[in-house]
């Protein structure tokens, strides 16, 4: 442990050199700026900036681009929260009760609770990340595909019903996005599938084009039914004592804090968009352990702490597998992969030995870049908060603008458009009707991986679903799904035999 | 109502299985040994057919219950009056994005949804529509640097 605090005060020497300050700084303001703008995610902004980094020595390079990613998740909750957007695909959950905050006139304590909460969670991530990651990057290699597609089941079991609506409806909504998950070519053997001959369904659908469908879109639609007088109004002018959390609701948000950022940092271990899971399973968690579960969905400010802090302590963690074993688990660090190979630096087990300033550089790094981060955001919470006094028959026609073109930029194509308005058709009738996107959105994004690896599982045990229950984590996994679906049934049966004895 | 409202939704979702399944059908299916591309849409398929089966069942068999609140929205009376013109020229406009290129197209779109929720003075809506097309065109084509389509004006 001394040994790690040495190398990581060797790295804040490096990272604090005028040269990687402003490059961490430029990093992060890109960052930001790429989070906030619906269609541009991490993966784009760092695979645009590439190019502007070769002519630096790596250790600059790595800042500048890994500021890229965590602060992209920064940027993320602010058109999340003010409307209704989700400006990254881990910042949707954000919107449940980020954006009903807003509509309280309590936007300015939920941008600043996010820049606190992702500031700590940062900071938790990066030790758990110099003391943690060679012995946890190996257990993560423990989950074969057994494995993972039992703790995807479980996981979806579980976050399907993350606002606590009807599971049924929840389960509902989750198969449709399963179903939509698989249209394009099929992950193992590269056939079409539900494209009816179009080269644009070849593709799939694009998951931004759902999410800012179904979330920004469906919005809007609801807004513009509204009876005149209210588009004629703002949405609850901010006073000055609610543009920052108060004591209290830093008492509120300091254990949702805590939490999000452990389950964060353990889910980013797992393969996969950890940030959205992470974001989903905090959620979930602290609608469970709160004493007043009913505030959530109307503006409870531990369901944009706790989801915030898992999202960027997730983003923190996801560096482990990728500098310890040299296996990218998120597509932003498969991009950061190729940027370090690019430099000439191979991650892996003899990172460390043979780049070391480069690593501890990369992890001091990270701490500048969330402080800086925490400064950069915190100031202009009332600035972000202000936008809503914009009277609604002006704003909206903006957020739809906005949508279109954030959702052109992703892949140059007419048909995500055309998806994301078919999605916020969906998206308004949804809300109507009282169905979630939340399950609809988790599922397209677990889908493909969940067939894979269901596939791969069976393929490697010649079709026998024994696999799922003799390998002991899938098991563990399994039996808690049975248990996580059965126990609302045992409950009912255990009272009624209460009652009539 | 609700118990209307809930056994068309059913229906729609058990005909959206049963398309899944049939199509999936069309597909090499394989077995679970070596499973082919139809075999899992056809899985879930089924399953969306079963769970909407008992969707189905649970509200013909269920009391009527008070109309579910929405989850994160806030129950609102509606108008449907400006949300058909809303959605048309959303419609209209992208199905013309290429061709009038994005900076006229966003000041169309802009004019026109701006008007359509009120904004009636032409001052104000030319203005604000204005402002809009030339800032959000200035942002992404000339700062961020990205391609957005040009149109027939070349911009």
């Amino acid at each position: 442990m001394l040994e790690s605090l040495q190398h990581l005060a060797a790295g804040f020497g490096i990272a604090t050199t005028a040269q990687n300050l402003f490059y961490c700084l430029m990093g992060a303001i890109v960052g930001t700026l790429v989070g906030v703008l619906p269609g541009l995610g991490p993966i784009a902004g760092i695979a645009l900036l590439i190019p502007v980094t070769f002519g630096l020595n790596p250790t600059s390079a790595v800042i500048m681009l890994s500021g890229i990613y965590y602060g992209a998740m920064y940027g993320g909750s602010t058109t999340s929260i003010l409307l209704n957007v989700p400006g990254e695909t881990a910042s949707c959950i954000t919107c449940i009760d980020g954006y009903q905050m807003a509509q309280r006139g309590k936007a300015g304590k939920a941008l600043a609770i996010c820049a606190i909460g992702s500031f700590m969670a940062g900071t938790i991530g990066i030790f758990g990340l110099v003391f943690l990651a060679p012995p946890l990057a190996e257990a993560a290699l423990a989950f074969g595909p057994a494995e993972y597609f039992s703790l995807m089941v479980f996981g979806f079991i579980v976050l399907s019903n993350v606002t606590g609506g009807s599971l049924l409806k929840s389960l509902l909504m989750a198969v449709v996005g399963l179903i939509i998950g698989t249209i394009g070519l099929d992950p193992v053997s590269g056939e079409a599938r539900f494209s009816f001959d179009s080269t644009a369904l070849l593709g799939g659908i694009e998951f931004v084009a759902v999410a800012i469908g179904l979330f920004g879109i469906g919005e809007v639609l609801t807004n513009v039914g509204q009876p005149a007088d209210l588009l004629e109004s703002t949405v609850t002018i901010p006073r000055l004592k609610d543009l920052f959390p108060s004591w209290e609701d830093l008492k509120k948000s300091f254990g949702a804090i805590l939490r999000g950022a452990g389950l964060g940092f353990g889910i980013g271990l797992v393969p996969g968009p950890a940030p959205v899971l992470a974001t989903y399973a905090s959620y979930m968690v602290e609608r469970k352990v709160s004493d007043h579960p009913e505030e959530f969905g109307k503006g409870a400010i531990e369901g944009v702490a706790g989801p915030e802090s898992a999202n960027n302590a997730a983003c923190q963690s996801a560096f482990i597998p990728l500098f310890a074993l040299g296996i990218p688990f998120a597509p932003p660090t498969a991009i950061l992969l190729g940027a370090l190979l690019i430099h000439g630096v191979t991650p892996g087990p003899m990172m460390i030995s043979e780049h070391p300033a480069l690593f501890w550089g990369v992890i001091a790094s990270m701490y500048i870049g969330n402080f800086i981060l925490l400064l950069l955001n915190l100031p202009f919470v009332p600035f972000f908060a202000n936008i809503l006094r914009i009277p609604k028959k002006i704003l909206l026609p903006l957020i739809m603008l906005f949508c279109l073109t954030g959702m052109y930029t992703v892949n140059n194509s007419m048909f995500d458009i055309w998806m994301m308005i078919l999605f916020g058709a969906i998206g308004f009738l949804m809300r109507k009707r009282a169905y979630e996107a939340a399950p609809l959105l988790l599922a397209l994004v677990l889908g493909p991986k969940l067939e894979v690896a269901f596939r791969q599982a069976l393929m490697i045990s010649h079709g026998s679903f024994s696999v799922f229950f003799q390998r002991p984590i899938s098991l563990v996994f399994i039996l808690a799904t049975f248990i996580f679906l059965l126990y609302p049934i045992l409950r009912i049966g255990i009272r009624r035999i209460r009652g009539r004895n | 109502m609700m118990k209307r409202d809930n056994l068309i939704d059913g229906l729609v979702l058990f005909l959206f299985g049963l398309l899944t399944s049939v199509f999936s059908l069309k597909m090499p299916v394989g077995n679970f040994r070596a499973a082919g591309s139809g075999l899992f849409p056809l899985c879930l398929g089924l399953l969306l057919m079963g769970l909407s089966l008992l969707f189905i069942l649970i509200t013909l068999g269920g009391k009527t219950k008070p109309a579910e609140t929405p989850v994160g929205t806030v129950e609102k009376s509606e108008s449907s009056g400006r949300i058909l013109p809303f959605l048309g020229l959303l419609v209209l406009i992208t199905q013309f994005f290429n061709t009038l290129g994005y900076p006229l197209a966003s000041f169309l779109l802009m004019v026109g949804l701006l008007w359509i929720l009120g904004t009636r003075q032409w001052i104000v809506n030319l203005l604000l529509s204005l402002v809009t097309a030339i800032g959000s065109y200035f942002l992404f084509v000339h700062w961020l640097k990205i391609p957005l389509p040009k149109g027939f004006l070349g911009l």
